[in-house]
C-alpha cells in the first residue's frame, strides 16, 4: 500500500473511490487499492421498480410484490445487459418462465502483453431449490477466481478448475438450516472462458455452451463444448444422431452441474486457439435450443459481433424470444482478437428499467434498454474520444 | 415485551394453468416451544394475566344418576387443584339462573393453597336443583371476566341437558356477547344434552366440545382441560390475511386439529386485510389452516402474491406480528406443474368433507332417511379409511356395519348406543395430519 503516492501525470481517468488519477492499464488504484475494473455480474444488485407497472401503486413489499394488486414486479434480473467493451452479454427471463435463473459474470483486465477477458455463464437447474440463487452465486464466485488468475498470470487451466470449485462451494453454501441437504440442493450449469491475446481457455459442466464463430474465409465455426446431458451423452457414445437425441423427452436432463450433491464431478477444461478472427459465444440452452448450429449462429452474429458485441448479443436474445422464449436466455459475445482497450467502448452494466412502459407486453417483458445509473468505473463525460461509432 | 416468533409454513402448488384463478394453500402455524429456563415461556408473562371460571351444571337432572353430581363436584375440585398460584379463578353453579359459588361475591379469587381449599369446600356443597339456562351462565361469566384485567380468559362449561329454560335467541345473544371476551371448552355428560347446542358455544368461543358419557370420566377430562389452559401463553392471536385487489376469499378454515370454518368471522383490519380470531396459543402448539382464494389471472410466466398470512397478537401497545408467510400464484403453460395436486390441500379437503358427511349422515339418520344416511356415512367411512383417520373410523364402526371400507359400502346398524352416536357427532371435526 502506498501511503504517500508520488504525483503521476494527469490521466483521463480517476479512481472512482478516491479520485486519484489512474492509468489505463491499472487494475487497482495505487492510492486506495480500490478495484478499478471489477467483475460485473448480472442480477447481483437487482434494481427494483419503485412503482407497479400493472396498477401504478407505489407501495412495494420488501420482497418485490405490489402491495395493491399483488403482482411480482419485474426486476433488473429479468433482463440485464453488460457491455465491457472487450466483450458483452445479455441475459433475459424469456417469455415463459417467471424468473431469470440464468446468470452471467464478465470481467476484463489489462496485462503488460495486452488485454484479457473473462466470462462465466450459469443456468440454474430448475428442478433444484433456488436455482436463481445458485447461478448467481456460482458465476460470482467463479469470475473472482478467474480474474485474480488472469491478473497474476496463473495457469488458466488450473484456475478454471479452481473457479468451478469456488462456484461449487458458493452454491453449497446456499443450503439453509433445516433443509435436507441431500434433497435437490441448489445447482447450476457452468461454462467459463478466459480470452487472452493468443487463446481461449474453456471450462464447463452441464449444457451451457461455447461456440467459435469464425469470420474469415476458412471460418471453421464450431461448437467448443460437449453437453453433460442425456442427449449429449447419447451422441458422444455414438448411440444416436444429435437430432434424434435432442428429440428424446429427457434430452435436456443435465448430467453435470455445480452443486453440493455432485462434488466429485470433474469439469471439462480445454484450450482453444482461434484459427483466425471471429467471436467467442457463450450461451445457455435458451439460445441453442432454437439454433444449435455453429455455422448458422455465426451467420446471425457476424460481422456485427466483431465491432459491437452488445448489439449482436441483443440480436441473438431477441431471436430466441421471437422463437418462443421458452427458457431463460443468456448470450455473451467476445470478438477475437481482443481489441485494445483504448478502442473499446465504455463499460456499462445496463439493467432494463423495470418500471418501463406499464400495462403492455413490455411490462410483462421489459425490453427497454435505458441505461441505468452511470457505471462506477468511468464517468460518461470522460468517454474516450476515439470510441468506435 | 416482545412476543416470541411463530413459524408460518405454506404448503401449496403455486402453479396455475393459463386463466387459472383458484389458489389453495395449507398454512401451518406453530407457536414457539416452551423452553426450559425461559421465564417468558414457562407460563404466561404474569399469572395475574390469566383467569379461569368453571361453570358446573347444577340442574335437577344432575341427580340422576346420583354419581353425576358427585363426579361433577370431584372433577371441579380436581380442576381447581390444577390452577397455578396467582391465576384468578371462580366457580359458577348453573341452573335456570347462574350463581357464583366461589368466591360467593362474584369476583375472582387469586389461586393459592387457601383459596383452592375454600373453593373445593364450596364445590362440595353443590346441590342439584332447578333448570338449565346456559345463556345465563355465560352472561355471569362474561361480567366476572370483564371486571378483571386478565387477558387470557378461559372457561370450562359442563352440562348434562338441553338449554330448556330460555329461548335459543337468549342463548345466541349470550354467546355473541361472550365472543372475543373469553374462550370456553364445553363438555356434555351423559346423553341428554344436544351436540349442536354445545358446538355452537365452543365454536364461537374458540374452545373444544366433547362428550363424557360416563360421569366417572369427568375428573381426568377436567384436569386435562385445565392443564391445557394453564399452558396458554399468548392471548388474542388473529390470523391476518391480506389479499390483492379484486381477489376474493372463498374460505378460511382451520383444518387441524379440528375443522372450524372461520370465513364469516373476518374483521377488517386494514387495506385489503382481515383478521380471523384464533384465540390463545400454548407452547409448541401447531394448527393448520386451509385458505382458498380466487384471484384475477395474470399472464403465463407472471407471479402474484395471492395472500400474505400474518399471525398477529393484540398487545397493549397495539398489534404485533408474530409470524408471516406468502401464498403465491404463478401462471405456467407447463402442465406437469399446474396439474400437480398438493398432498396437504387434497388431504384437508377430504378431512373437511369427512366432518361434513358425518354430520349430514347423522342428521339424515335422525330424520329417518336411511338411504341418504347410508350414502353419507358410507362416504365418511371411505374418507376416514383413505386418510388414515383411525379414531373417526372406529367411531363410525359403532354406528354402521362396514362391508367394504375402501368403497364406503356400509349398512346402518339397527341399534346404536346414544353415546356412540353423540361421540361420532362431537368428534366428527377432529382431523389427522397427512401420513408421512
Amino acid at each position: 500500500m502506498t501511503s504517500d503516492p508520488d504525483p503521476v501525470p494527469a490521466a483521463d481517468v480517476t479512481c472512482p473511490s478516491c479520485g486519484w488519477p489512474v492509468g489505463p492499464q491499472d487494475n487497482f488504484c495505487e492510492a486506495c487499492r480500490a478495484e478499478l475494473a471489477p467483475a460485473v455480474v448480472s442480477g447481483e444488485d437487482p434494481v427494483q421498480a419503485t412503482a407497479c407497472p400493472f396498477c401504478q401503486s407505489e407501495q412495494i413489499t420488501p420482497d418485490g410484490y405490489c402491495e395493491s394488486c399483488g403482482r411480482k414486479l419485474p426486476s433488473s434480473r429479468d433482463h440485464t445487459e453488460i457491455d465491457l467493451g472487450l466483450l458483452a452479454g445479455v441475459t433475459d427471463r424469456g417469455l415463459r418462465h417467471h424468473r431469470n435463473e440464468d446468470a452471467m459474470a464478465l470481467a476484463t483486465a489489462e496485462l503488460p502483453d495486452g488485454p484479457a477477458a473473462v466470462a462465466v455463464v450459469c443456468d440454474g437447474v430448475s428442478s433444484t431449490r433456488r436455482p436463481d440463487e445458485a447461478s448467481l452465486a456460482a458465476s460470482q464466485a467463479a469470475v473472482q477466481v478467474l480474474l485474480a488468475a488472469v491478473r497474476t498470470g496463473h495457469d488458466l487451466i488450473e484456475a478454471s478448475r479452481d473457479a468451478v470449485s469456488a462456484a461449487r462451494e458458493a452454491v453449497a453454501g446456499l443450503g439453509k438450516p433445516g433443509e435436507a441437504a441431500a434433497l435437490d440442493p441448489p445447482s447450476a450449469t457452468f461454462v467459463s472462458a478466459v480470452l487472452t491475446s493468443e487463446a481461449v481457455t474453456l471450462c464447463w459442466l452441464g449444457d451451457s455452451r461455447a461456440y467459435w464463430l469464425g469470420a474469415g474465409p476458412d471460418a471453421a465455426s464450431q461448437r467448443l463444448t460437449r453437453d453433460d446431458s442425456v442427449a449429449g451423452e447419447m451422441v458422444a457414445a455414438g448411440l444416436l444422431s444429435e437430432a434424434d437425441a435432442l428429440a428424446l423427452p429427457q434430452a435436456h436432463v443435465v448430467t453435470g452441474w455445480v452443486g453440493a450433491d455432485l462434488s466429485g464431478a470433474a469439469p471439462h477444461v480445454t484450450r482453444f486457439e482461434p484459427p483466425g478472427p471471429g467471436a467467442l459465444l457463450l450461451c445457455s440452452d435458451g439460445l441453442w435450443n432454437y439454433q444449435p448450429e455453429a455455422v448458422k449462429l455465426a451467420g446471425q452474429a457476424l460481422p456485427g459481433a466483431l465491432s459491437d458485441p452488445l448489439a449482436a448479443a441483443s440480436a441473438l436474445v431477441s431471436f430466441a424470444l421471437e422463437c418462443g422464449g421458452m427458457d431463460n436466455v443468456t448470450v455473451v459475445l467476445a470478438p477475437f482478437p481482443l481489441r485494445p482497450a483504448h478502442s473499446a467502448g465504455p463499460p456499462a452494466d445496463r439493467p432494463a428499467d423495470p418500471s418501463a412502459d406499464p400495462a403492455t407486453d413490455l411490462a410483462d417483458h421489459p425490453e427497454s434498454h435505458e441505461p441505468a445509473a452511470p457505471s462506477a468505473r468511468l464517468d460518461p463525460e470522460e468517454k474516450p474520444a476515439d470510441e468506435p461509432a | 415485551m416482545s412476543q416470541p416468533d411463530f413459524t408460518v409454513e405454506i404448503s401449496q402448488n403455486e402453479y396455475l394453468p393459463e386463466g387459472g384463478d383458484d389458489v389453495n394453500a395449507i398454512v401451518t402455524v406453530t407457536s414457539p416451544a416452551a423452553a426450559p429456563g425461559d421465564g417468558r415461556l414457562a407460563g404466561p408473562a404474569a399469572d395475574s394475566g390469566s383467569a379461569e371460571i368453571i361453570i358446573v351444571d347444577c340442574s335437577g337432572s344432575m341427580r340422576s344418576p346420583q354419581t353425576k353430581i358427585a363426579e361433577a363436584r370431584a372433577a371441579t375440585a380436581t380442576a381447581v387443584d390444577v390452577i397455578r398460584d396467582g391465576v384468578a379463578f371462580a366457580v359458577i353453579a348453573g341452573t335456570d339462573k347462574a350463581q357464583p359459588i366461589y368466591p360467593p361475591d362474584g369476583t375472582l379469587a387469586v389461586a393459592d393453597a387457601q383459596t383452592r381449599q375454600s373453593a373445593k369446600q364450596a364445590v362440595a356443597g353443590l346441590l342439584p336443583r332447578g333448570g338449565t339456562a346456559i345463556g345465563q351462565w355465560l352472561r355471569l361469566a362474561h361480567s366476572m371476566f370483564t371486571n378483571h384485567p386478565a387477558s387470557l380468559r378461559h372457561a370450562i362449561l359442563l352440562t348434562d341437558g338441553r338449554n330448556e329454560h330460555e329461548t335459543p335467541e337468549q342463548l345466541a345473544e349470550a354467546i355473541s356477547l361472550s365472543e372475543g371476551v373469553f374462550s370456553c371448552d364445553c363438555r356434555g355428560v351423559g346423553t341428554d344434552w344436544e351436540v349442536a347446542e354445545l358446538r355452537r358455544i365452543s365454536s364461537a368461543l374458540l374452545g373444544t366440545v366433547d362428550i363424557v358419557p360416563d360421569p366417572a370420566g369427568l375428573a381426568a377430562d377436567f384436569a386435562a382441560m385445565m392443564e391445557t389452559a394453564m399452558g396458554k401463553q399468548v392471548a388474542d392471536v388473529s390470523l391476518q390475511v391480506w389479499t390483492p385487489q379484486h381477489a376474493t376469499i372463498v374460505f378460511v378454515k382451520q383444518v387441524a386439529p379440528v375443522v372450524e370454518d372461520l370465513t364469516d368471522r373476518r374483521v377488517a383490519s386494514g387495506p385489503q386485510a382481515g383478521d380471523y380470531p384464533t384465540g390463545a396459543w400454548g407452547g409448541g402448539e401447531s394448527r393448520d389452516y386451509h385458505l382458498r382464494i380466487r384471484v384475477v389471472p395474470a399472464g403465463i410466466g407472471q407471479q402474484m402474491l395471492a395472500a400474505r398470512v400474518s399471525l398477529v397478537a393484540t398487545t397493549p401497545s397495539g398489534p404485533e406480528v408474530l409470524g408471516r408467510g406468502n401464498v403465491l400464484a404463478t401462471w405456467t403453460d407447463d402442465e406437469a406443474l399446474s396439474t400437480r395436486i398438493n398432498a396437504n390441500v387434497a388431504h384437508y379437503t377430504g378431512q373437511a368433507e369427512l366432518a361434513q358427511v358425518i354430520q349430514e349422515g347423522l342428521e339424515a339418520r335422525k330424520a329417518g332417511d336411511e338411504d341418504l344416511a347410508t350414502a353419507k356415512l358410507g362416504r365418511a367411512v371411505a374418507l376416514a379409511e383413505q386418510s388414515g383417520n383411525e379414531d373417526t373410523a372406529k367411531l363410525l364402526a359403532k354406528v354402521v356395519d362396514v362391508v367394504d371400507a375402501a368403497t364406503g359400502t356400509v349398512r346402518l346398524k339397527k341399534k346404536v348406543d346414544d353415546a356412540d352416536e353423540m361421540a361420532l357427532d362431537t368428534r366428527s371435526t377432529k382431523t389427522v395430519r397427512t401420513r408421512k
